[in-house]
């Protein structure tokens, strides 16, 4: 079963069991909005209740068609971890000092579908058909090959995206992201002339930060490979951009939180930037990380090192 | 938000050395009674673990079992006894130690991280003293890689413990081991720039008694790792871990 599924099939049993699935979902592809509820693809307010309906639009794109006729993504859940302790550590005071241990607090998202404000993703043609590729081929049973599935590195925004925790150690020159899914890291440099470019592309890419205010702004590029930014395979091509917006936000209610507002650049599959948010709450007694070791079933050389995944039509 | 305590005004000291060697320093790396923070290098590297006197005191199983992986260390069936050499999985505790490329530790909430450039791989030593976080998926149940390590400080020397070693490691590239191993290390600072890691191997069914090895690491500067990814070694058939 785990070479026929791959990390990606597993993944979905483990986040789906029982824990998780008793817990409200944000739902499918729903995120938080600052501004409240997520509005229709055609930019129209849900119908209030006892009205006769939400307002005619102008008619779904073919893009948009396309992609909201794909079947519903999986409804992501929470593992629950207890509340802070009035004892527990809490994070520095310094805003730019962002250090600790972290994991999500809010709902998974299988697919990323609409931006922060609920409207759905500005995907170009190309990109809704590679989306429309790669949920299609896992409902066929066919799923393609894809980073996490090969236990490789998976970009910066799946790497935080799952259900596990990570910590953050800085330096004056650079901040280090690790994770205890997939043994991660990810490296953001804070002072290019002390690090600079690789030579070799990183699955990773290369990620270079500065402070705005309180806001780390990191851009990551030179991607290895075209990356899955989540679980259903939305798109960003090799050459995409992401710009991550990190801040440590408290309000003085014992749970002060991480927040990660990605913006997703890529004119190959999207007519626009366009962003979403995630956050994540302190946690600093989850420290100790479970251990991550796909090595043991991907490297097996009894079995597909591709997990029994198919290759994905180029572009 | 932070409030202030007394080892913090000590801590100052520490953490003008800590930036020197580019850690932003934080008020768990401080109270821990020593600071094993940074980046290290094995002095020798070496693929076998060699006891602090005399050779390893196998028992006749053990003995059995170690032959058995030389034989088919010859034929070159790595997978059959050394599956980090064929599938890139962790080498476990304590042969992680002994990965040439450096590794980096730092301390936080009393958890010390050992961050290894070898595949980004990672093990952790819990002297935090809090009880284990919730295991919800059962995953304690099954001994892995780097098993279980809780720690404790004896004056300046990190004491740990590591249990529920999965036994498809080798204590280095040929030293097999069983499920009810108990690896006990001593790590301290013999000077600012060295750190040694006093080793115990105790497992009754393959050794006769508890033997000692030492190994001993520098500190180099501090550095961004470059993303080293196993398994395309593995894909392009170079070497898992580097010859010595």
């Amino acid at each position: 079963m785990w070479t026929e599924f791959g990390c990606r099939g597993l993944k979905r049993l483990a986040l789906t069991g029982a824990a998780a699935l008793l817990l409200g979902a944000a739902g499918a592809g729903a995120q938080v909005s600052p501004q409240g509820a997520p509005q229709a693809p055609n930019g129209q307010a849900p119908a209030a209740p006892g009205s006769f309906g939400p307002l005619q639009g102008p008619p779904l794109t073919p893009v948009e068609k396309l992609v909201t006729e794909l079947p519903a993504p999986m409804p992501g859940g929470l593992i629950p971890v207890p509340p802070l302790t009035a004892d527990a550590p809490i994070p520095a005071t310094d805003p730019h000092d962002l250090q600790g241990t972290w994991y999500h607090n809010q709902a998974l998202a299988f697919r990323m579908q609409r931006d922060m404000y609920g409207n759905l993703a500005p995907y170009t043609m190309e990109g809704a058909k590679v989306l429309a590729r790669r949920v299609n081929s896992l409902k066929d049973g066919a799923p393609y090959i894809n980073a996490s599935a090969t236990c490789r590195p998976p970009g910066p925004q799946w790497q935080h995206d799952l259900n596990m925790p990570f910590q953050i150690l800085q330096s004056k020159d650079w901040i280090e992201f690790v994770f205890e899914e997939y043994h991660g890291r990810w490296q953001v440099i804070l002072d290019p002339a002390k690090v600079p470019r690789p030579t070799q592309k990183a699955y990773m890419g290369y990620s270079v930060g500065h402070w705005t205010g309180d806001t780390l702004v990191v851009e990551s590029s030179d991607f290895k490979q075209a990356l899955w930014l989540d679980v259903d395979g939305t798109p960003l091509s090799a050459n995409g951009k992401l710009i991550q917006r990190i801040r440590k936000v408290d309000n003085d209610d014992h749970a002060p939180y991480l927040e990660i507002i990605t913006t997703i650049v890529d004119p190959a599959y999207y007519m626009r930037p366009w962003s979403v948010v995630r956050t994540f709450g302190w946690q600093p007694r989850l420290t100790v990380f479970n251990e991550y070791n796909c090595e043991e079933q991907i490297g097996d050389p009894s079995v597909n090192p591709d997990a029994g995944l198919l290759p994905e039509p180029q572009d | 938000m932070m409030k202030s305590h007394p080892h913090q005004r000590i801590g100052t000291l520490v953490a003008a050395a800590l930036v020197a060697v580019g850690i932003l320093a934080s008020a768990a790396a401080q109270s821990a009674p020593s600071n094993l923070e940074g980046v290290w290098k094995i002095v020798a590297p070496t693929k076998t673990l060699k006891p602090v006197s005399g050779s390893v005191p196998f028992t006749a199983q053990g003995r059995k079992q170690y032959e058995e992986n030389k034989r088919l260390q010859a034929k070159g069936a790595y997978d059959d006894y050394d599956i980090t050499l064929s599938r890139c999985n962790s080498p476990g505790v304590p042969r992680l130690m002994m990965t040439p490329e450096r590794f980096k530790i730092w301390q936080r909430f009393g958890v010390v991280t050992f961050d290894f450039e070898w595949n980004r791989a990672l093990r952790q030593i819990d002297a935090s003293g809090q009880p284990p976080r919730e295991d919800m998926l059962g995953r304690g149940l099954v001994p892995t890689m780097t098993g279980t390590s809780k720690g404790h400080w004896e004056g300046d020397t990190l004491v740990a413990e590591t249990t529920n070693l999965s036994d498809r490691t080798l204590l280095d590239d040929l030293v097999p081991h069983t499920q009810d191993i108990k690896v006990i290390e001593h790590l301290r600072l013999v000077d600012p720039d060295t750190l040694e890691d006093r080793i115990t191997i105790d497992d009754p069914a393959y050794f006769q008694r508890p033997w000692d090895a030492v190994l001993t690491y520098k500190r180099q500067p501090a550095a961004v790792f470059p993303e080293d990814v196993c398994l395309d070694r593995l894909e392009a058939h170079q070497a898992i871990l580097p010859p010595r």
